[in-house]
């Protein structure tokens, strides 16, 4: 091989990279000693008592705690596959439209929520979801009561899966719509000399056509069922729907920073932290089993 | 394209065009939305009255931000964040992602340091930990404590996807070079980056969206509102108060000074710019996300 | 595998060690401070004294971005008022943070947490324990002994001990806590007087009276335009609580304080039950009564539908839809004043109501203090801070706040006498009937504006001066002066003229246990009550709730406050 000596100038293209994470990631880890502790701000990280598991043994104790794993998973799972299935079907539709322009405009716009930041977003769609907003304004036109729906923790998963798939199914769409324009043109070609039909076609070229994207993302995403979108959460939840809303990440911010609480924070901070480790590296050997591809 | 043109045909093409263009419209309901509000009277906004349409239409909220010195200087902030947070990740990534894209057997260390950058991109310590790290750095109030940290944690998945992209690359391609005698340098600079473009393009999108949107690390890092990036000042001013500590006259003020035109108004010119910038790299992102494997 | 795991776990260690090695200068530096701190006693103690050379002290500082009161030029740290303490005390006013009222608490968590300490800044009763827990806190007990000016000291003592109790710890007195009006601590029932008018109705006396009410505003158009639309009670919003709690026992704004209070429930309240044992009142059955009636009242559309989503419950007394709301004396200083401007028949009337079985009126009584200044341990100048607050309770009068306001004053802490508004009504009804003069308060100086207030007070209120309906007030005239003088004797009023048999919480701070658990049993005590009123739990969720409480530390907690509140 001639590329037998590159190996020091690869750690020499890494070091920049790993000296920034070095510093900003690794360093600042040092905290996660606070979960075997009785911290005491006063005393910081290294002067502070060390107390164990016991911080652990409190927080399996707690029924916070596992109400706020299910609430993650249980949202980030629903997402994953919303974030799936519905660009599929949006893209699906938009390749049926024959008129250039349109297409590509209708392509610019779905988009175009992803780019906005949930701290904008969650003011407007409380605004929009008011007792008295536009969609409840709708609701009673075809005589539905109104529904207080932020006040109720039964309809806040569906509201922010929803919400975030129509933030990012745009998005999402464009790795669908560019794995359609791969397939080749004379399989629809044949088909159509054959006399199938656009149902047909879509069933036995497009979706095959596309299916590995569709394998690989879903691989992909597994590593994010512990994400389930702390922006989002954060800007829209309200203590009415913590029972199913709150989400580990807003758990800990509001335990960390506003309530004091540092040992459990970061006790549930690391939980998390290993169930992703195990997940992901579950959907890296998945990926590799399943689709003979290294992800990473 | 041979597609029979049947009627029913025709009524499907209708239907989906309905259907596709009612989807398209409530992507930029929020962005209507907003500039309605901004462009309404304040008691008409305040007693909740604004829908889809200004009402009591006047310009005096854009009039009153041009006033508002903090507004720009936060937004300068941001764009500067975006600047050396994107251009940083534009650097750094291919130069990660190129050694790490190589198989075990051309660089041995590459799985090693492959989990390293996965186990930072999982774990943390918390927040305070974080807080004294960059303290400890003396980058508190620095635009590099938000370009640093944010960067550090986004560029993980950043490198995962070049790392794919690169690995789909025509392995012809550095087989030539290397056979002209080319180093690892060269290669990367003249073989893989000029063919990676619409996957930098992609992540570079990715890192410019983060650092506009993010808003929590300005929070914690900035001791003044005068530091604040964009969303956080925005932030604080959509943010409720509890006001059991207040005294009369502190509650009177603070109700005297709620403007939710202006805030709209703020929200809307903060919208702006990654509208701006995103038909640009449009053409580019298309191609750069498809992950590597759709094509051959 | 195996050995990239080991060398990650070298990794690793390598780190800590390098942490280690970062974190230690901080702490040597941290010693050499403590030791300079001994205080100075040299120097004779001067309350208003002015620094040879100057000090600067940095503070952590509350800034509302919307605050545009400051004229061309001034800054938060360069205005009248820190001019004024420049030069009166040759202290300079430095920021080691400022953050909006929305995220000061969340700057201040991150300041101790990080033991990156402002030399000084306010703080509430749960930081001040963990803070003094921390070994943060400079001792005070001293700089208050001397330099306290005597307003001050009179103010704080009028509480009978209990303002300074609240900062005491361990017989030391580790920060200075403000005085606020008691008033501020009773939350009224506010009623819509021409509606009542309107349906020929009487004002509600008891729970059940307010239900009747409460479903005629529902239900007969009160406003008489024709439409559906009205709100029998108010309910919390997103920055309100159901009911007020001994650590935050004041200004609960549209809460539902008044009907527990009739139950003679006293939630998030430490009461003494019949054995004069001390209990948490969240727990008792008297609660569940008032929860079930509340609940019932919600199920009937009677209380906001909206209750505990909306950002702001007075938007809707503002726009006129809203009938009835729990609030203190002050709420003219909120939604009041808008909503007249917005609608001048809008007779808002405050009552001591409703009242309990015995047919009395008991409310919760609120902690005279609820934020306190606080000095990091170390700093040079614990003194300086008692100074400022002298010195700013002495001249405040004078600033003007149109040329900034009392939100660019650093360590504001409010130092009212407690009886402020009682004291006023009364003053103020003896002006109104000629039987005094505005000269003759000139000798109450800690009633600030009760001179002002008596000069004013004719120019806004109408006669006859004993009726307080809203067709007897002029608020075109000067609004600033309408809405204190409409708040003073629509909403003081009450307060005079009832009998109020308040309920005090044997404790208003935390115990040791509950620096760790009070949260969590604080979210599932608001939790459930919220989902009971709103039926989306059924009643007996309260018993298991009660179980639930006391498993989960609150049985601790209770001994621990039996311990406390033992004298």
């Amino acid at each position: 091989m001639r590329s037998k000596g590159f190996a020091k100038h690869y750690y020499l293209m890494l070091l920049p990279g790993f000296i920034w994470l070095f510093l900003f990631s690794i360093v600042p880890m040092f905290g996660i000693i606070i979960a075997f502790q009785n911290f005491n701000p006063g005393k910081g990280v290294f002067g502070s008592e060390f107390i164990g598991l016991e911080t652990f043994q409190y927080m399996f104790q707690l029924s916070d705690t596992m109400n706020v794993f299910f609430n993650t998973i249980y949202i980030a799972v629903m997402k994953i596959i919303g974030n799936l299935i519905v660009p599929l079907v949006f893209a699906l539709m938009l390749n049926e439209v024959r008129y250039m322009g349109l297409k590509r405009s209708i392509q610019t716009i779905v988009y175009l929520p992803h780019f906005l930041s949930w701290v904008i977003l969650g003011g407007v769609l409380l605004d929009i979801f008011a007792f008295q907003g536009p969609i409840n304004q709708l609701l009673e036109f075809f005589g539905v009561e109104p529904i207080l729906f932020f006040g109720r923790a039964d309809l806040f998963p569906f509201l922010v899966v929803g919400s975030d798939v129509w933030k990012e199914f745009g998005f999402n769409t464009i790795i669908y719509l560019a794995a359609l324009t791969g397939i080749n043109p004379a399989l629809y070609e044949a088909a159509g000399i054959d006399g199938a039909s656009r149902l047909r076609m879509l069933w036995h070229v497009t979706l095959p056509g596309i299916r590995t994207t569709a394998v690989l993302l879903a691989v992909l995403s597994l590593g994010n069922v512990l994400n389930a979108g702390f922006d989002q959460i954060f800007n829209l939840y309200n203590p009415l729907v913590y029972s199913t809303g709150d989400i580990i990440d807003t758990w800990v911010y509001r335990a960390g920073l506003l309530n004091l609480q540092y040992e459990l924070a970061t006790a549930v901070g690391l939980l998390k932290s290993v169930a992703g480790f195990i997940l992901i590296s579950l959907s890296y050997y998945l990926a590799y089993k399943f689709t003979n591809y290294r992800i990473f | 394209m041979m597609r029979s043109k049947s009627l029913s045909s025709k009524i499907a093409d209708v239907v989906l065009i309905i259907i596709l263009v009612s989807i398209a419209i409530t992507c930029i309901l929020p962005l209507w939305y907003t500039l309605s509000l901004s462009l309404s009277s304040k008691s008409a906004a305040a007693a909740g009255a604004v829908a889809l349409w200004p009402v009591e239409f006047n310009f005096s909220s854009y009039q009153q931000l041009l006033q508002d010195g903090q507004f720009f200087k936060s937004f300068w902030i941001s764009v500067q964040r975006v600047v050396f947070g994107a251009g940083l990740n534009f650097i750094i990534v291919p130069l990660m992602a190129y050694p790490l894209s190589k198989t075990v057997k051309d660089f041995k260390g590459r799985n090693v340091l492959m989990w390293t950058l996965i186990f930072t991109m999982l774990f943390n310590g918390g927040l305070i930990p974080l807080y004294l790290t960059v303290k400890g750095y003396g980058l508190m109030n620095s635009i590099w404590a938000l370009v640093l940290v944010g960067g550090a944690q986004t560029i993980v998945f950043n490198i995962i996807l070049t790392i794919n992209f690169f690995r789909n690359l025509p392995k012809s391609l550095e087989e030539a070079a290397l056979v002209d005698g080319a180093g690892p340098w060269y290669i990367l600079f003249k073989v893989f980056i000029p063919l990676s473009i619409p996957v930098l393009a992609t992540v570079s999108l990715f890192s410019i969206v983060y650092h506009w949107n993010e808003f929590l690390y300005g929070l914690i890092f900035m001791t003044r509102e005068e530091f604040y990036p964009l969303q956080t000042y925005i932030q604080q001013l959509v943010v409720s108060v509890d006001p059991s500590t207040m005294t009369e006259d502190q509650y009177k003020r603070m109700s005297e000074l709620s403007n939710r035109t202006l805030d709209a108004a703020k929200i809307f010119i903060a919208m702006i710019p990654v509208l701006v910038v995103y038909p640009f790299l449009q053409k580019y992102f298309i191609h750069g996300i498809t992950l590597g494997s759709v094509k051959e | 595998m195996k050995k990239a795991v080991f060398r990650i776990f070298v990794m690793m260690l390598f780190i800590l060690l390098i942490a280690c090695s970062e974190e230690e200068p901080s702490s040597s530096e941290e010693e050499n401070q403590n030791e300079e701190a001994s205080p100075k006693t040299d120097e004779p103690a001067d309350p208003f004294g002015k620094y040879e050379d100057p000090v600067t002290i940095a503070i952590g500082q509350e800034v509302d971005p919307s605050d545009t009161s400051l004229p061309e030029g001034d800054t938060p740290l360069d205005n009248q008022y820190t001019r004024h303490v420049k030069e009166n005390l040759n202290i300079e006013v430095e920021h080691a943070f400022t953050a909006s009222p929305s995220n000061y608490d969340q700057k201040v968590s991150l300041a101790i947490a990080s033991n990156d300490l402002p030399d000084a800044m306010i703080v509430g009763p749960v930081e001040l324990r963990q803070m003094y827990e921390a070994d943060q806190l400079a001792d005070l007990t001293n700089v208050y002994e001397n330099y306290a000016s005597p307003a001050i000291k009179r103010i704080i003592d009028s509480t009978d001990g209990i303002a300074k109790d609240t900062v005491t710890f361990d017989g030391k007195m580790m920060a200075i806590p403000n005085v606020q009006l008691q008033a501020d601590g009773v939350h009224l029932l506010w009623i819509r007087q021409d509606w009542l008018d309107n349906l020929g109705l009487d004002v509600p006396k008891t729970v059940e009276e307010i239900e009747e009410v409460a479903r005629a505003f529902v239900e007969q158009d009160p406003d008489g335009n024709g439409e559906d639309d009205t709100i029998g009670l108010a309910g919390p919003d997103t920055s309100s609580k159901l009911y007020a709690n001994f650590l935050e026992s004041t200004n609960n704004l549209y809460g539902f304080d008044g009907i527990f209070s009739a139950y003679q429930s006293y939630p998030g309240y430490w009461i003494e039950n019949d054995e004069g044992e001390p209990v948490y009142g969240s727990i008792l059955p008297e609660t569940k009564e008032a929860l079930a009636k509340l609940r019932e009242m919600y199920a009937d559309g009677l209380i906001d539908r909206e209750m505990g989503v909306r950002e702001d419950s007075g938007e809707s007394v503002v726009s006129g839809k809203t009938g009835m709301f729990f609030g203190p004396w002050w709420m003219p200083y909120g939604p009041i004043t808008d909503a007249v401007t917005e609608d001048p028949d809008a007779n808002w009337q405050a009552y001591a109501s409703p009242l309990d079985d015995n047919g009395e009126y008991s409310p919760h009584m609120s902690s005279p203090s609820n934020n306190f200044v606080v000095v990091r341990k170390g700093y040079e100048h614990p003194e300086a801070a008692m100074k400022m607050l002298n010195n700013l309770l002495d001249n405040e009068s004078t600033f003007d706040p149109s040329l900034g306001g009392p939100g660019f004053y650093p360590l504001r802490l409010v130092f009212a006498p407690s009886d402020e508004t009682e004291y006023s009504v009364k003053a103020l009804r003896e002006v109104l009937a000629g039987t005094k003069t505005p000269e003759d308060f000139e000798d109450k100086p800690e009633y600030k504006l009760l001179v002002s207030d008596a000069e004013t007070i004719k120019d806004v209120k109408l006669e006859p001066y004993d009726d307080y309906n809203i067709e007897h007030w002029d608020m075109e005239a000067d609004k600033g002066h309408w809405t204190r003088a409409y708040a003073l004797m629509v909403g003081g009023s009450p307060l005079v003229d009832n009998e109020v048999k308040g309920q005090y919480s044997l404790l208003y701070s935390q115990t040791e246990t509950m620096e760790d658990r009070w949260v969590n049993l604080k979210k599932l005590e608001d939790e459930t009550f919220l989902k009971i009123i709103m039926g989306t739990e059924p009643l007996d969720t309260f018993d298991r709730f009660v179980e639930d409480w006391k498993k989960q530390g609150g049985d601790q907690i209770t001994q621990e406050v039996a311990e406390v509140a033992e004298p």
